[in-house]
């Protein structure tokens, strides 16, 4: 007979477990153990990947938490720390203690003082309905473990009858790890336990309470003690004295188990393994029937706003057909969608997915009413349901778009719709969110909500695995600080590949042993969890059994929050729904709303024609920058060489931007077809009208999806199966097998089904699913549309809400472009956010917005912004509430000039920095009131004679307070020098030839280093000149000497060749680059001294 | 008191377990006749750290608190007692 191991903590009892949930249940399995228990400590975050493995692996799951115990809980006494406490198991048993333990942990976590489970008399009281039915284990460290330690079983057995009515049953769990002397976890402890048990006839069960799954894992077992408690490394500070803790064979356990009843005076130790494994086999637990593996969970009909589920399908259609007639006006059309609308309606129907729909539907509505934008993104936009009710704004139809790649009758899961809301106002659509589906007293024992966010587990990673670990081996702050930035953010286990191939690390000493020892022991922390974080975007909706499936908790933004993951979710059939904030829907907001308050136009953007002809034109022109998507360098390049002139163009080119694509050269093919260079290869007349919208380059999965159907006659539902069975290789074998008879059978000739098939293997594994390249497409057309319109409202909204992947000042340069004006920071007219003025000339100019002074605080632009209007400085100096810094920046940057006109030259910055002291010293600011108070009139601004500030001075300044030159761009003071050197201008690097010898210099605007297969690390590296963008590449053989300046510098100069990328792209190869500043300044010392030798 | 005199143990024996039965100790063999109690230690791998190659657990011990006596110390003897006139006899045997 096999032993079944009662206590387990994984890693997910976080910083104390060694091993993930799978490896464990993998062990026991190698074991032939028949089951397994999982009883993390504090939550129950692991236990749906515990049980899908236990699935997996053929074992049965048991589970239960490891949790704190404060018996003396008492309000008015300060309580122990957690960390000091004693704590017990709680094992849930098989008939129905699951949804007990899961109601018990919400509850605990709910009425948590500082987001730590504690335990208490008092709470086990009001929920002893969920722990009545819960099992409870005394091991060495509980409170009757502590009266044993110093043999009082009196005080042990008083201690025992405190929790003996509140749990379902009770046993003594006897625990030796061979610990020396006799305190808990030694041998002659669990004896006493063991006696103790006999003597009170109280059951008693042996486990290992294992904490790792191998004796080898100890050190990582201490390095997250003290990473836990943030201490070094120190025996005190280790919970273990040796390495038993690890999940011990069957044999191991049983001689353990006879060592223990042996010192304990027992014969044999069958009784104690009996006990065991009853207590094992009363709480096996069904993944199926107990936690819910695969089961699906929506809104019951009366959320959604139907009473029955055939009123659903009624509620359903209903609202579809309205949609038609809203969405659609020409008769052939309509006739189109309602055919497709059926077949929808009839696969939705099939899987009982309409309060899915609907539920969805309604959060868009919600999201609606408020006046926030919403889109969705993801192949939900294949759907015309989607479409119809709202949730989508892309036209399925016209654009090709497939439900089956959305939802099927052949796929159990649920299909995922993601809507993309304006950031800024993102949390508003949560409180709605949980207004409407969760508004209930989280604290009750009867709490009731169908809704949650969802959690997101933080793993180690090379980073923050090198600073735990140097932490705890007392590794040098810098030296910790210096490895832990250098690292990419990569796999804890690639430290050591990646320490090795990185230029700049070269000098560091990581063959010291302390080192050595930190990265090889960091590698070993990889991907362990660190602490559950709030999924950035996910809200799970339900019915009103979610809180007996999902344990909750208050995540730090005090949202209830699911301890399982997104995966874990999915897995117990909870609709997941991604709320996710994108900059882009609050740009947009914001330049619709200044388009209306400056100049009084109703721009619905939402319904703007797909065809507008100068926003191509701009995005063509590859000036892209803010618009959504294209304004990458890399993007830039291909918007160059594609040349978009259409919508569909636009969602060909997303979806061609991706590693796959572009490393397979699928570009290429279709560029040469698009300009004609080569015509279009399309292999067969039937797929013609599959292909030809992309030059017969399969782009799309809905391109894959068709061609299978088409050349075999199977559904499209089915022949989505087989797209995503192409991605595994016995997957493709198998479809393989499939296909061609198959398509023999449907009359194909045995060549074309081989070119085909080369085809579809080739570009199945990376093709993009062109509902969510269209989804995507739409922002960025708007966006195009919007700063080829409305360049200054764009800008504005781009400014304010930050939207891309560049600095704010490159997109001043751009507004200096486009010709749009830039009004500087103003005290009366500056507001919390970019806005749009316009001239007396009828031109439109931004205005800079208090926010951007760095440093100010959201309660300071508040009180600046209610204040207003200011008379002059002493006034503002008195009412806005500003502090002296921030008023400094103000008069630096020119706030001021206006109201002290300052432009006609009779007093200067200068003068206004010295009334500004003069003001703190005068006791104006202590006076209230709006009125002055004469004898205590502010002090006189006096034109000191100080020299007034020079364009660069004024640029500096702009630059180290609002992070942005406005007045002229920083390069500008360079100019003579880059004449000097011959470096060219960004705009007329396109007049030169390819493979031509270039300076080029910038401000730096972007840096990337993407993942490349073959590990050598590529930088890409943009420079803004001011009068554009130069992108250039350095591969690993020029960042050699080269590494660091690259990282250290802000404006640099770069050498290198051009290389022409199409008709209106060129990069560099760079081959060096150098510090611009330090570069000038030589080169200006060389001019005095050659002036002086004159 | 005395110090206890620490020595490395020469062939030892142990069982499959790895439960010592036999040891040498100062060039004479022992026999285990009881283990009193056993107990293991972890042994503080962080600070052996001089040739930079992690070793997990390095030092960890296992140890044996046991009753042993010399091999050949330990006699088999036959003792006969007279009922009749309560004396004893000893041989061995």
């Amino acid at each position: 007979m096999s032993f079944i191991h009662l206590r387990t903590s994984s890693a997910f009892s976080l910083k104390y477990g060694t091993t993930q949930p799978r490896d464990l249940v993998e062990r026991a399995a190698q074991f032939e153990s028949p089951a397994l228990a999982l009883t993390d400590r504090d939550g129950l975050s692991g236990a749906i990947r515990f049980a899908s493995a236990c699935l997996e692996f053929g074992i049965a799951p048991i589970i239960g938490i490891n949790l704190a115990i404060d018996l003396l809980a008492d309000p008015n006494l300060k309580s122990t720390p957690a960390k000091d406490l004693p704590r017990l198991t709680i094992l849930a048993h098989g008939d129905g203690g699951w949804r007990a333990l899961v109601r018990l942990l919400s509850g605990l976590n709910m009425n948590a003082t500082d987001r730590t489970p504690i335990l208490t008399l008092d709470f086990l009281q009001r929920f002893s309905q969920y722990s009545t039915q819960l099992h409870l284990l005394h091991g060495p460290e509980s409170p009757v473990s502590q009266a044993l330690m110093l043999h009082r079983s009196d005080i042990a057995l008083e201690i025992f009858n405190k929790t003996r009515s509140l749990f379902g049953d009770h046993a003594i769990d006897c625990v030796s790890h061979l610990v020396a002397g006799s305190g808990p976890f030694s041998t002659g402890h669990a004896a006493r336990s063991l006696i103790f048990a006999r003597d009170h006839d109280i059951d008693a069960v042996i486990t290992n309470a294992v904490r790792m799954r191998d004796a080898a894992d100890g050190p990582v077992a201490d390095i997250l003690d003290c990473a836990r408690q943030l201490v070094p490394l120190h025996q005190r500070h280790l919970e273990r004295r040796n390495a038993e803790g690890y999940l011990k064979s069957s044999d191991q356990m049983v001689s353990l188990a006879a060592e223990i009843a042996r010192a304990a005076g027992e014969r044999t130790p069958r009784d104690l393994l009996n006990t065991t494994r009853q207590w094992a086999e009363r709480a096996l637990l069904s993944p199926q029937r107990d936690l819910g593996l695969g089961g699906i969970h929506l809104p019951e009909a009366h959320i959604v706003g139907a009473d029955s589920a055939s009123a659903m399908r009624t509620l359903l259609r209903t609202r579809c057909e309205s949609g038609i007639n809203w969405r659609y006006n020409d008769s052939a059309t309509i006739n189109k969608a309602r055919a497709r609308l059926d077949d929808e309606l009839a696969t939705v129907a099939t899987l009982g997915y309409e309060p899915y729909f609907l539920t969805v539907a309604d959060i868009t509505d919600m999201a609606r009413d408020r006046n926030i934008r919403v889109a969705a993104r993801g192949s939900g936009a294949g759907s015309l349901i989607c479409h119809l009710l709202g949730i989508s704004g892309v036209d399925p139809m016209q654009h090709g778009l497939l439900m089956e790649r959305f939802c099927s009758p052949l796929r159990r899961a649920l299909p995922d719709i993601d809507i993309d809301v304006e950031s800024a106002r993102r949390l508003e659509i949560y409180d709605l969110v949980f207004k409407r589906y969760g508004d209930t007293d989280w604290k009750s024992p009867q709490a009731l909500s169908r809704c949650a966010t969802v959690s997101m587990v933080d793993t180690y990673r090379a980073r923050n695995a090198i600073r735990d670990v140097g932490a705890a081996l007392g590794l040098p702050a810098m030296e910790i600080d210096l490895i832990a930035k250098s690292m990419p953010h990569i796999r804890a286990r690639n430290i050591e590949a990646t320490l090795k191939s990185l230029p700049e690390l070269r000098s560091l000493n990581l063959s010291a042993p302390l080192t050595a020892m930190a990265i090889s022991l960091a590698q070993r922390l990889d991907g362990l969890p660190r602490h559950l974080a709030m999924h950035p975007c996910a809200v799970v909706l339900s019915d009103a059994g979610l809180l007996d499936r999902a344990p909750v908790q208050f995540n730090a933004s005090g949202y209830p929050m699911v301890e399982f993951d997104k995966d874990g979710v999915e897995e117990i059939g909870l609709l997941k729904l991604d709320i996710l904030g994108v900059r882009m829907q609050s740009t947009i907001a914001h330049a619709v709303h200044e388009i209306k308050r400056v100049s009084d136009i109703d721009l619905d953007i939402d319904a703007v024609p797909l065809d507008d002809e100068a926003t191509y034109e701009l995005i063509q022109s590859t000036r892209t920058l803010g618009i959504f998507q294209v304004e990458s360098p890399g993007q830039r390049e291909l918007v160059g060489k594609l040349a978009p002139k259409t919508f569909s163009d636009l969602i060909i080119d997303i979806s061609l931007f991706r590693p796959g694509p572009v490393k397979s050269d699928m570009i290429r093919p279709f560029l040469n077809a698009r300009h004609g260079w080569t015509s279009a290869q399309i292999i067969h007349p039937d797929l013609y009208e599959i292909l030809a919208q992309t030059e017969g380059v399969v782009v799309f999965h809905e391109q894959v999806i068709s061609i299978i159907s088409v050349m075999t006659g199977i559904s499209l539902a089915a022949a989505d199966e087989k797209r995503r069975a192409l991605g595994s290789k016995e997957g493709q074998q198998e479809v393989c097998d499939w296909f061609f008879p198959a398509a023999t059978e449907r009359g194909y000739e045995l060549t074309t089904i081989t070119e085909i098939w080369d085809v579809l293997r080739a570009f199945a594994s990376f093709g993009f699913c062109k509902a969510h390249a269209a989804a995507f497409a739409l922002p960025t057309y708007q966006s195009a549309y919007l700063k080829t319109h409305y360049p200054a409202a764009f800008i504005a909204g781009v400014l304010t809400h930050d939207p891309g992947m560049y600095p704010k000042r490159l997109m001043i340069d751009e507004a200096r472009q486009l010709g749009v004006g830039l009004a500087p920071l103003d005290i009366n007219l500056s507001g919390s956010q970019y806005t749009v003025e316009k001239s007396e000339t009828g031109s439109d100019s931004v205005r800079i917005a208090l926010t951007s002074v760095s440093g100010i605080s959201d309660s300071e632009v508040n009180s600046i912004i209610a204040g207003r209007p200011y008379l002059d400085l002493a006034d503002f100096y008195r009412r806005s509430g500003a502090s002296h810094p921030i008023i400094e920046t103000l008069i630096m940057t020119g706030a001021f000039d206006r109201v002290h006109a300052l432009s006609d030259g009779t007093i200067n910055h200068r003068d206004l920095l010295l009334h500004l002291s003069d003001l703190t010293r005068s006791p104006v600011a202590t006076i209230s009131g709006s009125q002055m108070v004469f004898g205590f009139a502010p002090p006189d601004i006096a034109a000191s004679g100080l020299p007034a500030m020079g364009a660069a001075e004024k640029v500096r300044n702009e630059v180290e307070r609002l992070g942005m030159d406005i007045s002229h761009h920083m390069l500008e003071f360079y100019a003579p020098f880059l004449n000097a050197i011959g470096a060219v201008k960004s705009s007329d690097l396109l007049s030169l030839r390819s493979q031509s010898q270039v300076l080029v210099a910038g401000i730096k605007v972007a840096m990337q280093t993407p993942p490349v297969r073959s590990g050598r690390r590529v930088i890409f590296l943009t420079l803004d000149d001011g009068y554009g963008c130069t992108d250039s590449t350095f591969f690993s053989d020029a960042q050699e000497g080269f590494a660091s300046t690259l990282y250290s510098s802000s404006i640099l100069l770069v050498r290198g060749t051009t290389r022409r990328t199409g008709d209106r792209g060129i990069s560099i190869n760079a081959n060096g680059a150098w510090d611009l500043r330090a570069a000038y300044e030589k080169w200006s010392r060389q001019l005095i001294q050659q002036a002086v030798q004159k | 008191m005395s110090v206890p005199e620490v020595a490395p143990a020469h062939d030892v024996i142990s069982d499959g377990a790895a439960t010592p039965i036999e040891f040498t100790f100062r060039g004479k063999r022992f026999r285990i006749h009881a283990v009193l109690s056993r107990w293991c230690e972890a042994g503080g791998w962080w600070n052996r750290v001089s040739d930079g190659i992690y070793r997990p657990d390095d030092g960890a011990r296992a140890l044996w608190t046991v009753e042993a006596a010399p091999i050949g110390a330990l006699n088999t003897f036959q003792l006969e007692r007279d009922e009749i006139t309560g004396s004893w006899i000893v041989k061995q045997v």
